[in-house]
Formats: C-alpha cells, sequence, structure tokens
C-alpha cells in the first residue's frame, strides 16, 4: 500500500513524515519518531498505556489512524518537562508516590494534565471520572488520586 | 533527623527510578531498538491436546524478508521446569501440543507483516487428542493422560502431617467440613510480555525481557541454548509488573535467543496482549476442602485439608505453588494437629503459576470457615481470630521458628480503626464488614541462589554506585538498595548510582518473587556499605589522628563524634584512598538463616524462611440485590512489615494489593472458557479495577523490626493483598447472611447466594469435595 503524506506538530516541532494509511499513532510516534514514553499495553483501546494528547484532548494513539491527526497538535509524555523542571502532574506523581512499575505512567499523567488544564481545580469524583480509562495494576489508584490533587493545588 | 536517629531510610522520599518514568525515559523491553534488529512471531497450538504429526516450514522460509524459522527439531530438546522432577516443558513443543496456545514455531523476518504472513505459510499437521479442562476430570482413571510419566495426571503431590489429627479431632467441640472452590485468575501486569535478545560473535548473547531474576533466567537459557552461563547476559530493563508472573522461565526467551544465534542479529519479540495472558503464566484455579475442629472458645485443635490445584499443561513452580497456600495459613494461625495434602493437577488448559493471591480457595476458606465456626460457637470475628492468631516466639507446624510476629496488633487496629464491632453487630441491611489475616514468606530455601551479594564502589568525586543483583518489578527495590545505602555511607540519596539486574556484572540474587528482595538484597547491600564505610573510616581516621570507631558518615563528610566542625569532605578521604592503593571497595552477602535441607515434597519441615510478615485486612461493602453489583466502602489494613524503610512506598503496596487481591481478585477476576480455549484473555473482557471502582483505603503500618531484617524490614505488602481476598469475602457474605464458598463473588453467584439462601450455617454452593488420593509412584 502507497504511504501518504502525515503534518502535524509533535510537542511543539513541526514534523512531516510518510506513513502507510493503516498505521496507527502510536506506532508512528514509537516506530517513526521514537517516541516510547508512548505504551502499548493492550492494543485495543482498553487500558489506556497509549494516551497522548490531541489537541489537549487524551486520545488512544493504538486505535487512532495516524493519518487522522493530520494537522494536530499532539503531546506525549516526553513534551510535558521543560528546561525549568517537571511539569507539575510529573512532579506530583514522583513526590506523591503515585509512580510504580512506570507503565501507565505516561498516559495517566497525560490523561491528568488536560484534566487539570480544562478545570484546575477538580473534584474528587471529576479525578476519577477523568482517570478510569487508564488503568494502573500497581497502585490501587490511592496515590494517583493523592498526585492529582496535589498537582491541582499547586503543591506540587 | 527521624526519631528513630535515621536521616535516610524511614522516610517517604520520592522513589530513584520515578523521575525517568514519569518523562517517558525509562526504557522497557518493546522500547529498545537495536541496529538490524528483526522482528519474531510464534506459531502457537490451535488444538488444547494434540500430536504433531508433521511441520513443514519450507514455504515460510522461502517468502522474502523472512531470516530464520524455527521448531522443535531445532532445539537440543531441553526441557524446562524448575525443579530437576519437574522438567517436562519443551520450550518448543517437539511431539505434542497441551494446551491452546501452546509454542509450535517461531519466525524472525524484517517486520511484523512479514513475521505473520511467515506464520501462515507453515503448515503443521496434527491428531488431535482427547483433552480434560478441570481436576476432577483429570484424575478421573480413564482421563487423557497429558504427560506419559505422570499417572492420573498427578503433577505433584505434597503431603503434610503434624501432629496427631485424628485424635485431636475427638477432642472438638465442633467439626465441620466444608469445600470451596476459586476460578483462575491472572496477572495483567500493565506491559506485556516482551524479549529482545542480541547474539555476538564470540558465542555470548544480551537478553533483555521483563523478569524477577535474571540469574534463573540466565541458567535456563544456558541449559536450553547449550551455552556456557558466562555468555549468557541477562540485562537490566525497566519492568511494567510481575505479581509473581515473570518469576519463570517462559519459551519466549529460548525462541527469541534461538533466532537471534541463527540469524546472527538482534530479534526483538513483543507478546499480545492475549499471548500475554495465555502463555506467560495464570493462577490456579482451585478446589479446597477444609475439616476444622475446635474447642468451645473456637481455638482450632485440629486441621485436615485436601486441595486440588488445577496446573494447566506444565509443572511450572509446582511443588511451590502446591505448598504455599497451606504454608502462609500455617503461619498465620495456630494449630498443634495439622494435615494437608496437595495435588497439583494437569490439565489441558495454559500453564499456572504463583500470583499475588495465589490460592483463593485456600485463604478465603479458612477464613469464611472460621466465621462460620464464630457464628456457631456466638463469638464474634474478631475475638475467633484473636484466640487462633500467630504469636512471636513460636514456631509453625512444620518447623518454621517466628522471631517477630504483629499479627495481633494488626487486628487490633484494623478492628478498632473500622469499629468492626459495632459495625458487625449492627447488620444493616445488605451492608456487610469483613475480617481477613494471613502471612507470607520473606523468601523459600533455594540453595545457591538464595542468598544476595553487592559490592559499593566510590568515585573519585565522593559519589558511590551500588552493585546488587537485586531485580525492580516496579515494587521500588532499587530505591529501597539506594535508600539503605545512603544510610550506611551517610550519603544523599542522588550521589549514589545503581547497576543492578544484570549477569553479566552483579553478583547473584535470590530473585524478587518469595518477597526476599528487602530482607536479603537489602541486608547484602547494607553489609557492602558498612564494609565500604568500615574502609573510609580507616583512611580517615589517620587523616584526622581519631580511632575509626569514633567516626561519623553524614551529608558527604567524615568527622569525629561530636566535633561537626572539623570534618573533612568525603571526596578527599577516598582521593587519599586512592593515591594510597586502597581504593575503597565493599563487599557484602547476607545468605538467610533457612534450613537448606527442607525439601517441598520429600522433607517440608524445618526453617522455611528466616522472617514471616502478617497482615489483617478488614473491608466494608454494600451489595446491591437486584443486580448483584457490590460497592467496596472503605478498607482497614494492617501489617507488619517490620520496619518501613519508606513509608510512601510500603503504603503503595498495601494500597495496590487490596486493589489486585480485595477489589479485583474477589469480586470479578476470572478467566472464561471453552473447550480449552480462554475467553476472556484480554484488558476488554477480563475486567481489573478502574479508579473509580476503588474504595478508601486505610493503610497502618505495623513494625516489630525483625531481628534479621535491615534495620528489622521484612516485606512490604503480600499479607494484605492476601487477607484483602479474604476480608473482601466475608464482608460480602455478611451483608448477605450467607456462606460463599466460590470464588470470585461475581454478581451471578452473588444473586444465586442471595436465591439459594437456606437456613443453618452452611456455605452457599454444594461441590464435590477434595479428597486424598492414592499416588502411583512415578515411573522413572
Amino acid at each position: 500500500m502507497k504511504k501518504q503524506i502525515l503534518s502535524l506538530t509533535v510537542n511543539g516541532e513541526e514534523v512531516e513524515r510518510a506513513v502507510l494509511p493503516y498505521a496507527t499513532l502510536l506506532e508512528f510516534l514509537r516506530e517513526d519518531l521514537g517516541l516510547t514514553g508512548v505504551k502499548e499495553g493492550c492494543g485495543e483501546g482498553a487500558c489506556g498505556a497509549c494516551t497522548v494528547l490531541v489537541n489537549n484532548v487524551p486520545v488512544r494513539s493504538c486505535i487512532t489512524p495516524a493519518l487522522e491527526v493530520d494537522g494536530c497538535s499532539v503531546v506525549t509524555v516526553e513534551g510535558l518537562a521543560t528546561a525549568e523542571g517537571l511539569h507539575p502532574v510529573q512532579q506530583a506523581f514522583v513526590e506523591r508516590g503515585a509512580i510504580q512499575c512506570g507503565f501507565c505512567t505516561p498516559g495517566m499523567i497525560l490523561s491528568a494534565k488536560s484534566l487539570l488544564d480544562r478545570n484546575p481545580q477538580p473534584t474528587d469524583e471529576e479525578i476519577k471520572t477523568a482517570l478510569a480509562g487508564n488503568f494502573c495494576r500497581c497502585t490501587g489508584y490511592a496515590k494517583i488520586l493523592e498526585a492529582v490533587r496535589t498537582a491541582a493545588s499547586g503543591q506540587g | 533527623m527521624s526519631e528513630k536517629g535515621f536521616t535516610y531510610i524511614g522516610k517517604s522520599v520520592p522513589r530513584v527510578d520515578s523521575h525517568a518514568k514519569a518523562t517517558g525515559e525509562a526504557v522497557f523491553t518493546a522500547d529498545l531498538q537495536l541496529p538490524r534488529m528483526l522482528v519474531a512471531k510464534v506459531l502457537r497450538s490451535p488444538y488444547p491436546h494434540a500430536r504433531i504429526l508433521n511441520i513443514d516450514t519450507t514455504r515460510a522460509k522461502a517468502l522474502k524478508g523472512v531470516h530464520a524459522v524455527v521448531t522443535g527439531r531445532d532445539t537440543a530438546g531441553e526441557k524446562w521446569g524448575v525443579f530437576r522432577y519437574t522438567r517436562d516443558q519443551q520450550l518448543l513443543c517437539v511431539d505434542k501440543v497441551r494446551y491452546v496456545g501452546d509454542e509450535v514455531a517461531a519466525v524472525a523476518a524484517v517486520d511484523e507483516e512479514t513475521a505473520m504472513e511467515a506464520l501462515r505459510l507453515i503448515q503443521v499437521e496434527y491428531e488431535e487428542l482427547p483433552a480434560v479442562f478441570d481436576c476432577h476430570s483429570a484424575l478421573e482413571p480413564d482421563a487423557p493422560r497429558i504427560h506419559e510419566e505422570f499417572p492420573r495426571n498427578i503433577n505433584v503431590a505434597v503431603k503434610i502431617d503434624v501432629g496427631d489429627v485424628e485424635s485431636a479431632f475427638k477432642q472438638c467441640a465442633l467439626v465441620r467440613e466444608d469445600t470451596f472452590v476459586a476460578e483462575e485468575d491472572s496477572y495483567f501486569m500493565t506491559e506485556p510480555y516482551a524479549v529482545v535478545a542480541n547474539s555476538h560473535a564470540d558465542g555470548s548473547v544480551e537478553v533483555w525481557m521483563p523478569n524477577a531474576s535474571p540469574h534463573t533466567k540466565a541458567k535456563a537459557l544456558s541449559n536450553a541454548l547449550r551455552l556456557p552461563l558466562s555468555k549468557v547476559n541477562v540485562r537490566k530493563v525497566t519492568i511494567g509488573g510481575a505479581f509473581g508472573g515473570r518469576s519463570d522461565v517462559f519459551p519466549a526467551e529460548f525462541i527469541t535467543c534461538l533466532l537471534s544465534v541463527r540469524c546472527g542479529r538482534p530479534v526483538k519479540l513483543v507478546y499480545t496482549r492475549e499471548e500475554n495472558t495465555i502463555a506467560t503464566r495464570m493462577g490456579h484455579a482451585m478446589i479446597t476442602t477444609i475439616k476444622t475442629g475446635v474447642d468451645k472458645e473456637g481455638r482450632v485443635l485440629a486441621r485436615d485439608i485436601v486441595s486440588y490445584l488445577d496446573g494447566g499443561a506444565y509443572s511450572s513452580t509446582g511443588p511451590i505453588a502446591t505448598s504455599v497456600p497451606f504454608l502462609c495459613h500455617e503461619q498465620t494461625y495456630r494449630m498443634d494437629n495439622v494435615r494437608f495434602h496437595g495435588y497439583r493437577v494437569y490439565t489441558n488448559k495454559p500453564v499456572r503459576g504463583m500470583i499475588r493471591i495465589h490460592g483463593r480457595s485456600f485463604a478465603c476458606g479458612i477464613d469464611t470457615q472460621l466465621d462460620m465456626i464464630a457464628e456457631e460457637l456466638g463469638i464474634d470475628p474478631v475475638t475467633i481470630r484473636l484466640r487462633n492468631a500467630r504469636r512471636p516466639g513460636e514456631s509453625t507446624p512444620t518447623g518454621s521458628y517466628v522471631a517477630s510476629c504483629g499479627l495481633v496488633e494488626c487486628i487490633e487496629k484494623t478492628a478498632e480503626r473500622s469499629d468492626f464491632l459495632k459495625k458487625y453487630s449492627e447488620r444493616k441491611p445488605n451492608c456487610g464488614i469483613g475480617m481477613g489475616l494471613n502471612s507470607v514468606q520473606t523468601g523459600f530455601p533455594l540453595g545457591i541462589r538464595g542468598g544476595s551479594q553487592a559490592f559499593v564502589k566510590f568515585h573519585e568525586d565522593g559519589g558511590a554506585t551500588v552493585i546488587s543483583g537485586v531485580v525492580d518489578n516496579g515494587q521500588g527495590n532499587d530505591n529501597m538498595l539506594v535508600q539503605i545505602a545512603a544510610e550506611e555511607l551517610g550519603l544523599p540519596m542522588e550521589d549514589i548510582r545503581l547497576v543492578s539486574a544484570d549477569t553479566e556484572v552483579t553478583p547473584t540474587d535470590a530473585g524478587s518473587y518469595s518477597m526476599i528482595s528487602t530482607f536479603g538484597g537489602g541486608n547484602a547491600v547494607k553489609r557492602a556499605a558498612a564494609d565500604a564505610r568500615a574502609q573510609i573510616f580507616e583512611v580517615a581516621s589517620e587523616m584526622l589522628e581519631a580511632d575509626p570507631d569514633d567516626l561519623v558518615a553524614k551529608n558527604r563528610k567524615i568527622f569525629v563524634r561530636g566535633a561537626p566542625a572539623s570534618a573533612i569532605p568525603l571526596e578527599k578521604v577516598v582521593r587519599k584512598a586512592l593515591l594510597m592503593g586502597r581504593p575503597i571497595m565493599g563487599r557484602g552477602s547476607f545468605n538467610p538463616d533457612v534450613d537448606q535441607r527442607r525439601e517441598w515434597i520429600t522433607n517440608p519441615r524445618g526453617q522455611l524462611s528466616q522472617a514471616f510478615s502478617f497482615g489483617a485486612t478488614v473491608t466494608e461493602v454494600e451489595v446491591d440485590p437486584e443486580t448483584g453489583m457490590v460497592k467496596a466502602r472503605k478498607v482497614t489494613c494492617a501489617q507488619d512489615c517490620g520496619f518501613a524503610l519508606n513509608p510512601m512506598v510500603v503504603e503503595g503496596q498495601f494500597e495496590g494489593g487490596v486493589a489486585m487481591g480485595g477489589q479485583g481478585g474477589m469480586l470479578g477476576e476470572e478467566h472464561r472458557w471453552h473447550k480449552g480455549h480462554v475467553l476472556n484473555p484480554s484488558l476488554l473482557e477480563y475486567k481489573i479495577p478502574a479508579i473509580t471502582d476503588m474504595p478508601e483505603i486505610e493503610p497502618i503500618i505495623v513494625e516489630t523490626i525483625d531481628p534479621g531484617g535491615p534495620y528489622g524490614a521484612k516485606e512490604a505488602g503480600m499479607s494484605i493483598a492476601m487477607s484483602a481476598a479474604q476480608a473482601y469475602a466475608n464482608a460480602v457474605g455478611n451483608a448477605l447472611g450467607v456462606y460463599f464458598n466460590h470464588f470470585p463473588l461475581t454478581p451471578e453467584r452473588i444473586l444465586a447466594g442471595i436465591e439459594n439462601k437456606k437456613p443453618g450455617i452452611r456455605t452457599v454452593f454444594d461441590f464435590e469435595p477434595a479428597r486424598v488420593l492414592e499416588v502411583e509412584p512415578r515411573k522413572p
């Protein structure tokens, strides 16, 4: 099958690549751009490990065709920290012990960031709803909830 | 400095590995990209039981882009088994397949599409054989035999008999027998299994994969590949969870290495989520019949237990898996007279290993039956547990001395904080409260690989590198090692680097299964760091003109106790040592004090483990009688972890244990089957808890300062995962006024419990009990 041109912004940089029409956004980010912070946990949109932000909306990159995000702005976990340091959500996850094995962490952090961008002072229920599509098998979610609360209160 | 006088340990500090995991920098196996790397795929059996008549790989080999195709004929025919006497699994099937998913052939190709196409071109001729899918059928005298040398499909038979059980039953005020059944559960660690192998011209091979013991993987690979052990180099990589499911050796790593050796190129094999479920390990299904006799105060005088474990197609950790549910129980509860018959039975299903709440039917059965006995005697669940709970200074029935034990404190604290007795007596409709107790080991007798060693080297700038064989599956072992070294060396954690879990570089370690990492690896690093510190003090004593015994290492400085003003920088001491030709190289090792004569089947007595953790969990639930759905409201859990080296990490282990053991493990996690096919191998159908499912959790850390543990530490969290399952089971039963004996408690089973409610103190379902079997001696 013939490749097609995909133009988009990834972590603030303009990118143009030829991709196969059936390539997923996950494959494009991991294999073509080397952004392996995007994790594949199930390949069918169930676990949320592959979450990236497309125009600041959390999207499951494993079931999103790469060409569908043509012209969009994509943010992966690699795009959050700056020269000044970690993003407040990342900082809160580190400090509150919200990270164990770390495989779900990139997706979880991006879902949390997107929530706080839309709703800077969420209730616990709102945090839970926003993270309901991101599975974590290690933490029991208690410290993750705490971390998002911390990031929201600006104490991260 | 904390109240106990420690600077770095005992504090909730962020883990050393968390920064890289928060930024996406941490590299997991599937993230590895090597030059010229090929992609591997595995062809699996579509039948639960069949003879392989012929495999034709001609067309697959001819496909453009295919670099190698391997089958059982390309192997040395070595079989894998954890023990010499359980070696029953060909890492690529030669003559027979024994479950749907058994490895038949594999290819290495330039990309995934080509590899998939090559699999399609491999032609396998099978002769289908009759298959068995549950313990009772597999044990029938005329059942198809899955392994020729194992009559009645009995893979492992464990017998433990302590005291005089029959006489003791005669003294009992009350005796009851109940049967408990649990279905298969799965790990669903977030990272699917993956392997990268890179063979080199010098005959060595490097391997990366999620693992719970790099040294065990290397040994098995060296046997199967017929390579010297020193040429199999298992490398460190970030690991996305284990929960017991990475402890064993799988065909995947053997196949990937074999393909890499064949092609002379690096090869990557990444399992799909479905393959991770079917072709690594899953939990055992289990039937347990428990006969318990008590005196009129509810003290257990005698117990007789028979368990059948559905082991699937191969042995895996068979003898250990068969014994551990009993051993956890004998650690938790006092008994003078007890008998256990455990049988692990082969079936034509995927291979079963140890999982975080291994033996659900056993542990939940024991605690459910204890509640039934309490009700018959008019005693509350807390009192009957306090009367039977293990105390420190006692020995288990099979002869393990328990040096430290805070079980009574765990029971008392969880009962008090949850207001257990008040809620239990109030009995609000459809609301329930339940308690579970458990205990786990910190390691087993594992021969030459049972201990741990470590080195500490210093850099010219005064920074240090810790070198240890301990592996981190996500629980925080890397951080544990660094935190301990920091304390011993008086160095901030950021000055300490860690090199670990690399078999070429790091010394032997027991592996992270059996909860020994802190006790074994932590002690070894503590000793290595103390040795390095002694060497530093030796040099510094000359510089400070003081006795080494009077020196203190703190915050990158060495000074005479009481005179921090005249401190010299550690860096200066390190450089002086180099100049003197006495470089600082700390060395430490730790071998747990266990009875190496103890053997799982032939000699199940003696010191099993040097220390044991103990835990109690209380769960409060509300059940919707219309739908059978359970809402867990609150979980209060306490564990005696010895000493909390990092309370935040310990709490995280408790909370994770509640999620996997109680919330998921007891309320819904189970595999469904059709003729040996798993119907729910993926996360769409197999529901693990989401954040919205979780109750509020109150973790309570109990510290008993074990005399053998590093600073008194034992292990963090496993007693909670186990006891949480028991607490959930009892809470749901309590809400409905019934006693469940079929786990997990799915809505269907809960509705059946409501509909079938019968008078009297009895279990909801009637099951055929597990009975003692005549075991024929195995043919050699």
